[in-house]
């Protein structure tokens, strides 16, 4: 078939996007069970990346809540949905999250 | 007894050891620039901030797929780039058909179409924004009307120049409108579009990088325009690989089968490297 090559090339390409959704998944849940349950509130956390956040990880957090403060390879974030700090959580480039007191 | 010599096919392994030693002639003269451009760093003698090292760009590659930045702005360059050339040529396809087979139609839209497409994509970028904002939106827009130009053309040729005989024979076997555009306009303006598409997916692939460097904060080419910013610039390079790599796959693996499945299926075209 003529048309083998775009077909498998596809194929591929859905499958990287569904494997890396699915770990993205499954490292969220990891990273988010010392948590608990979150129930449906908005809360703050600790968001602690593996190195110094550069400008495109502060504009990825603060579409998930409101970015507080940055210290050294932590950010402090408040008004987080529970649903926003799964898709934080899922980010290879998080290596922790963490609740948060507000101080 | 016919006076035709057939040869037989060139053996399988045979096409396949070409094609690898084509392969590696291209990787080795790739590996020799590696190697010269390396080489040539320490004797420049400049920071790398005017003069990276092909180190430097790995070093930087690397940085940003593990901060997550290069899978992203590749995600989002993708997700604009085949959104935008889908709707293009879609548009074009059909503007095509319709000018090509309605007189009113042509002669309605046609001075229109001449003095936009006189108008680069580039110049309509700011209005766009103001518009529609930093963003998607005016990415899509400005790689539909990229696209839209020379798939409108190609295909309105492709229309045109249908072999008259074939429509002829299907009307009077009492075929429909549709029944002519399906089974002859169709099928005989389907290389002028790919033809089109490819053009078309070429100056989108540019004119996708540009929007970017404007118009976005994420993307191939917002990465190529902020390393400069950042006094980066082995990410600016980074950059650069990766639309040439991109391109080459695209290419290697949609433009080339599709053309391969229509244009020189029908004999319209020879592929030059059959030639060498």
């Amino acid at each position: 078939m003529r048309l083998r090559l775009p077909l498998i090339a596809t194929g591929v390409v859905v499958a990287v996007l569904i494997a890396w959704w699915g770990a993205a998944w499954l490292a969220a849940e990891r990273k988010l069970a010392p948590l608990g349950t979150l129930g449906g509130d908005r809360g703050s956390y600790r968001v602690t990346l593996d190195f110094a956040p550069e400008r495109f990880h502060q504009l990825r957090l603060q579409e998930a809540g409101r970015l507080v403060e940055v210290r050294d390879r932590t950010v402090f974030m408040m008004d987080v949905t529970p649903a926003a700090l799964h898709g934080i959580a899922g980010e290879y480039w998080v290596d922790s999250v963490a609740k948060w007191d507000g101080k | 007894m016919s006076g035709t010599l057939t040869l037989p096919a060139p053996a399988p392994h045979r096409v396949f050891g070409r094609r690898a030693a084509r392969a590696l002639r291209g990787a080795a003269g790739v590996l020799l620039l590696l190697v010269g451009w390396q080489i040539s760093v320490p004797l420049v003698g400049m920071s790398s901030y005017f003069y990276p090292a092909p180190s430097d760009v790995v070093a930087s590659f690397t940085d940003l797929v593990r901060k997550g930045i290069l899978p992203v702005y590749f995600a989002d360059s993708m997700e604009r780039y085949f959104a935008g050339l889908i709707a293009g040529a879609l548009l074009g396809v059909v503007f095509g058909v319709l000018i090509g087979l309605h007189r009113t139609v042509a002669v309605t839209l046609s001075p229109l179409l001449k003095f936009l497409f006189a108008i680069v994509e580039v110049a309509w970028i700011p209005i766009f924004v103001v518009w529609f904002g930093y963003g998607w939106k005016t990415i899509f827009l400005a790689l539909i009307y990229v696209v839209f130009f020379p798939v409108l053309y190609n295909t309105l040729l492709g229309v045109r120049t249908a072999p008259q005989i074939l429509v002829n024979a299907l009307r009077s076997l009492g075929a429909s409108r549709w029944q002519v555009l399906c089974y002859a306009i169709l099928p005989s303006a389907l290389p002028g579009i790919i033809t089109g598409l490819r053009v078309g997916a070429g100056f989108a692939f540019r004119g996708l990088v540009f929007a970017e460097m404007v118009a976005a904060k994420t993307g191939i080419g917002y990465l190529i325009f902020e390393g400069t910013q950042t006094q980066q610039t082995a990410r600016t390079i980074v950059g650069m690989v990766v639309m040439g790599l991109t391109w080459l796959a695209i290419d290697l693996c949609y433009l080339r089968p599709l053309e391969r499945a229509t244009i020189e299926r029908w004999g319209l075209t020879v592929d030059a490297e059959q030639r060498t």
